[in-house]
């Protein structure tokens, strides 16, 4: 091989890995963090035609409203836990943090967090379904989706 | 009246903006000069009748006038005057038309400032700009006129500007971000009109890039600033979400960041033609389809207000014509063009030509995760949110080499290097990046993670080489004066970059929240600062009302501040907004945000300790200073003697 | 050669997008599958807005096919939908409004004020157009709750059966009503 064929493929190699590793690890991180959005009955009784339900543990999110009366604080923290539902079945949803500013009883709300039993998620994320869904655009635009009132929690402080 | 003058104002605005498009294309096209010496006047004039469309707006508004349909969604009598102005922008017809301003300026601006470009460049660049202005001003004037009347039944009060949009960073984030993104469109129209006239040389090179900074120094500031707004409004003490507007905007940033990278070697080398003018074009092209995206309602799915398919039809019928045009004519030209000069694979060549994948990577990374919602469900897969982690994470591998490069490329020479030259600096760079760390981070912090260290390295990593390159060069000008205005800027873009990786690791690693439940008289600590809350206050402003917790903040037993963290209620909407409360300080930010009432006179208050987090809005300030300082440089004002002596 | 085919891919890949957005654009970003579509309308029992001693129940509307529009004065979008109902209601459609009051909250020390939303709610009515045979007030949102709304506007189509057919979220509009309604009316 002459030099000059030689260069040609050691660069066409050097493409070839870097692009397959960025591929990999992209499609590594998506598969991460990809959460499939869910409804109260969707949750209990299966989604879609397969009627698929998700694994315990696994993160994901949930829509729905905020059952009367199902709203209960720990009277010395913040933690919080309330029942979800949409035409069915209900969820229930626990959180510790500080609730959004249009959190009411009768609301619709989506949270965010991990399925630690079949009907119960830890949130860390809740959001009041008000602020997003029924915005106008304009609005959503500027600010960027209210949808990021999220408290990231560190472990420590508690 | 005034409303309608506005209308007619914008109407005779397109019609100019017809002519610059025909008059300069026809005229390059036929070699005349006569109509080609037509499209500076026109340009001209098209501002000004903009500038009066829009002076329109503002004036409806600032008198009240609700029977005005954009006054009465947007604006209220109990606004205060400056949120009026404002109000004229909160807004998806009136951001149009500020859009409308910031091309019709940009064009004007070019036409005054483009005298020692030849005729045959000069009219296209102006032809592709003014062609621009009319697909907008033809939508504004068919589908989202801020002009329409309510009448004959008009509210006789208006329905406010959103209690979000009531902020002083909301008053210059977002014309900030249009002069980026329409900035972009002088790139974009001096690739169209290089490829045209065929003259894809480095002077093209040289005329684009002074243009292309000044966009790229806008859309940073604009995106910095955007970024500061979410932090001190929304309440959450985050500052970058990975929302599709975000992502909207980040995206022609690291195209147009790679593109200005590319011009330099087009310029200095001329070599990578072809891919400089596909920069040019794609970074125009990924600000069309943001706007495309935010404003059709398309992805950001949820929050389609009355979404109507017609304006999202004519954006994209507008995008497909100015991408899809502006492509084709790439790949009917740019095959031809060739690019002469060798270099070694180690040279400056290929380390900008590395930052370039790494900053397109990073791009369609951004794209990937922006779109694929969307294509997901439409592909019947179900709806799915793509979580933030992807971003970061992806983001955290692309760091690396990138600022491991940016370190190492500025020592490196055109064409040819040689390993000795360069290895003991590298070496030595390496030692004291990683010395200086970790004196500094484990002295300061109790607990220091490899990626802190990592990402803190690396920043200080990019400093010590700027600072080693400096040395250097200034020894080889024999004056730290002769070192021209454009190196100072690229030092002072590299530093900012530095700084705001510094900030994003430690106030990443060492930010601490807590949300707890308070009484008044309570105390609690956090982050070294103990804080008491001393209550809540009723509050009354112009147009809203509130509760204000008062919380005084102590350290080492002394009183350091006293803090309101506000909770708004907005008279009219009934919208609940929570205001923060921000002691700010270069090393750290305390934050406060009040939550609910909560039984026993008792209130939920969520407490932030972030240290450095302002740091890193300095540093995207220091990178956008870095593209205006360019502009002053001597090379891009030759034309005129006088200003290049001083 | 080679370099031919490359220049064009970035072309091939904008107009794959393009499809894409295209598609996007017509597809309803809202759906949302509901456990109601195809199952009785749960029963209420709920006091006119404008006559608060009349109370309505599914009895009254019994035989009737007829929309339930989700709304309050509150919502920009359901202003935004107001035109398009009454026109709906001049082709003889009966729409019926069940108004969801959101600024009332009691933890906020709200007092609930029923003249002052009477007077609200006609102003806009009288301004947008009225589209509603006449309006329920849930204002404890145990009706709301009950059809799975999980926000204002949305509309249910219910038959003469008292059942479900439709359950939208967001704005109906002309191309929502043609994609949606328009079909199970038969029309």
């Amino acid at each position: 091989m002459n030099p000059r064929r030689k260069k040609r493929l050691l660069t066409i190699i050097a493409l070839l890995f870097g692009l397959s590793s960025a591929v990999g690890l992209t499609l590594y991180a998506l598969q991460e963090n990809i959460n499939l959005f869910y409804t109260p009955s969707e949750l209990i009784n299966g989604k879609g035609p397969e009627l698929e339900k998700p694994s315990v543990g696994q993160k994901l999110r949930i829509g729905g409203m905020v059952v009367p009366g199902s709203v209960k604080r720990d009277e010395n923290s913040l933690f919080v836990e309330f029942k979800l539902i949409d035409s069915g079945p209900m969820v229930t949803i626990r959180y510790k943090g500080i609730l959004p500013d249009l959190f009411r009883e009768g609301q619709g709300i989506v949270a965010q967090g991990t399925l630690i039993e079949s009907d119960v998620i830890e949130a860390f994320e809740v959001l009041a379904k008000h602020d997003e869904e029924y915005m106008p655009e304009e609005v959503a635009e500027a600010v960027k989706g209210i949808k990021h009132q999220k408290p990231t929690y560190n472990n420590n402080g508690y | 009246m005034i409303p309608e003058l506005g209308y007619f104002s914008l109407t005779l605005a397109m019609v100019l903006c017809v002519l610059l498009f025909i008059f300069p294309m026809w005229g390059a096209h036929t070699g005349n000069l006569r109509l080609m010496r037509a499209a500076p006047s026109l340009a001209v004039g098209q501002f000004i009748f903009v500038l009066l469309s829009f002076a329109a707006l503002i004036y409806a508004s600032l008198t009240d006038d609700f029977t005005v349909a954009y006054v009465a969604h947007h604006s209220s009598s109990t606004l205060p005057w400056y949120y009026k102005i404002t109000s004229t922008w909160g807004g998806h017809e009136g951001a149009i038309l500020l859009w409308l301003v910031m091309q019709a300026g940009w064009t004007a601006a070019v036409a005054l400032m483009s005298k020692s470009l030849p005729w045959p460049l000069r009219a296209r660049v102006l032809g592709v700009l003014g062609f621009l202005a009319v697909g907008f001003m033809l939508y504004t004037l068919l589908m989202s006129s801020p002009f329409d009347r309510l009448l004959p039944y008009y509210p006789v009060e208006g329905r406010d500007l959103n209690p979000l949009l009531q902020d002083p960073g909301m008053i210059i984030h977002p014309p900030l971000l249009y002069m980026g993104y329409v900035g972009l469109s002088v790139s974009f129209a001096f690739a169209i009109a290089a490829l045209l006239t065929g003259q894809l040389d480095n002077l093209w090179a040289k005329w684009s890039r002074p243009w292309t900074m000044a966009a790229w120094g806008f859309l940073t500031l604009g995106i910095t600033i955007g970024s500061w707004w979410a932090y001190a409004e929304l309440g959450w003490g985050g500052w970058w979400f990975w929302d599709p507007v975000e992502n909207a905007s980040l995206m022609p940033w690291l195209v147009a960041t790679a593109l200005l990278h590319s011009l330099a070697v087009t310029e200095k080398r001329g070599i990578f033609k072809s891919w400089t003018v596909l920069l040019a074009i794609a970074a125009f092209s990924l600000s069309l389809l943001g706007t495309f995206i935010v404003r059709s309602g398309i992805i950001v799915s949820v929050h389609a207000f009355a979404s109507d398919p017609d304006r999202g039809m004519f954006i994209l019928a507008f995008l497909a014509i100015v991408v899809g045009g502006g492509l084709t004519l790439y790949a009917l030209r740019a095959g031809h063009v060739s690019s002469e000069g060798r270099y070694s694979l180690f040279s400056r060549e290929v380390a900008l030509w590395l930052n370039n994948i790494l900053l397109v990577v990073a791009t369609l990374i951004v794209l990937l995760g922006t779109l694929l919602p969307m294509i997901h469900k439409e592909l019947g897969l179900g709806s799915i949110s793509i979580g933030e982690p992807f971003f970061n994470q992806m983001f955290t591998y692309l760091i690396v080499p990138f600022a491991l490069l940016l370190g190492a490329a500025p020592l490196l020479r055109w064409k040819q290097n040689k390993l000795k030259q360069v290895a003991g600096k590298y070496g030595l760079g390496v030692i004291i990046a990683l010395v200086l760390t970790a004196a500094w981070l484990f002295s300061s912090f109790a607990k220091v993670s490899a990626i802190t260290f990592m990402a803190t390295a690396l920043a200080l990593w990019i400093v010590v080489m700027s600072a080693q390159d400096l040395l250097q060069k200034t020894a080889q000008a024999q004056s730290i004066k002769r070192l021209g205005l454009s190196y100072w800027a690229m030092l002072l873009g590299h530093i900012g970059l530095a700084l705001v990786i510094m900030s994003v690791a430690l106030t990443s690693a060492y930010s601490t929240e807590r949300d707890v439940r308070v009484v008044p008289g309570e105390q609690v600590a956090l982050g070294g600062y103990d804080f008491r809350f001393d209550g809540v206050k009723v509050i009354r402003g112009p147009n809203y009302t509130g509760h204000a917790g008062v919380v005084t903040v102590f350290k080492d037993g002394e009183q350091e501040t006293v803090l309101h963290a506000e909770k708004r209620r907005y008279d009219i909407g009934m919208q609940f907004m929570t205001e923060a409360a921000v002691d700010a300080g270069l090393s750290r930010d305390l934050y406060l945000a009040l939550g609910e009432q909560l039984t026993g006179g008792a209130w939920s208050l969520r407490i932030y300790h972030k240290p450095f987090v302002r740091v890193m809005w300095l540093g995207g300030i220091l990178i956008a200073l870095a593209g205006f300082i360019v502009l002053f440089d001597r090379r891009y004002r030759r034309r005129n003697p006088k200003e290049a002596q001083a | 050669m080679n370099k031919k085919w490359l220049v064009l891919t970035p072309l091939a890949v904008f107009l794959l997008l393009c499809v894409f957005l295209l598609k996007g654009l017509f597809s309803d970003p809202r759906e949302l599958q509901s456990g109601r579509v195809n199952q009785a309308l749960p029963a209420f029992d709920l006091p006119d807005l404008m006559t608060p001693q009349k109370r309505w129940t599914n009895a009254d509307m019994a035989g009737q096919t007829y929309l339930i529009n989700v709304w309050g004065t509150w919502c920009p979008t359901c202003l935004a939908e107001l035109g398009y109902l009454t026109e709906l209601r001049e082709r003889g459609v009966t729409i019926v409004g069940l108004y969801y009051e959101q600024g009332y909250d009691p933890d906020f020390g709200d007092r609930f004020d029923l003249a002052a939303l009477q007077q609200e709610v006609r102003d806009m009515l009288a301004r947008a157009g009225d589209p509603y045979q006449f309006n329920m007030l849930d204002l404890d949102r145990q009706f709301i709750l009950d059809l799975g709304v999980s926000g204002a506007p949305e509309t249910f189509l219910v038959n003469g059966e008292g059942k479900v057919l439709v359950h939208h979220t967001g704005d109906v509009n002309a191309r929502v009503w043609r994609a949606k309604f328009a079909p199970l009316l038969g029309e």
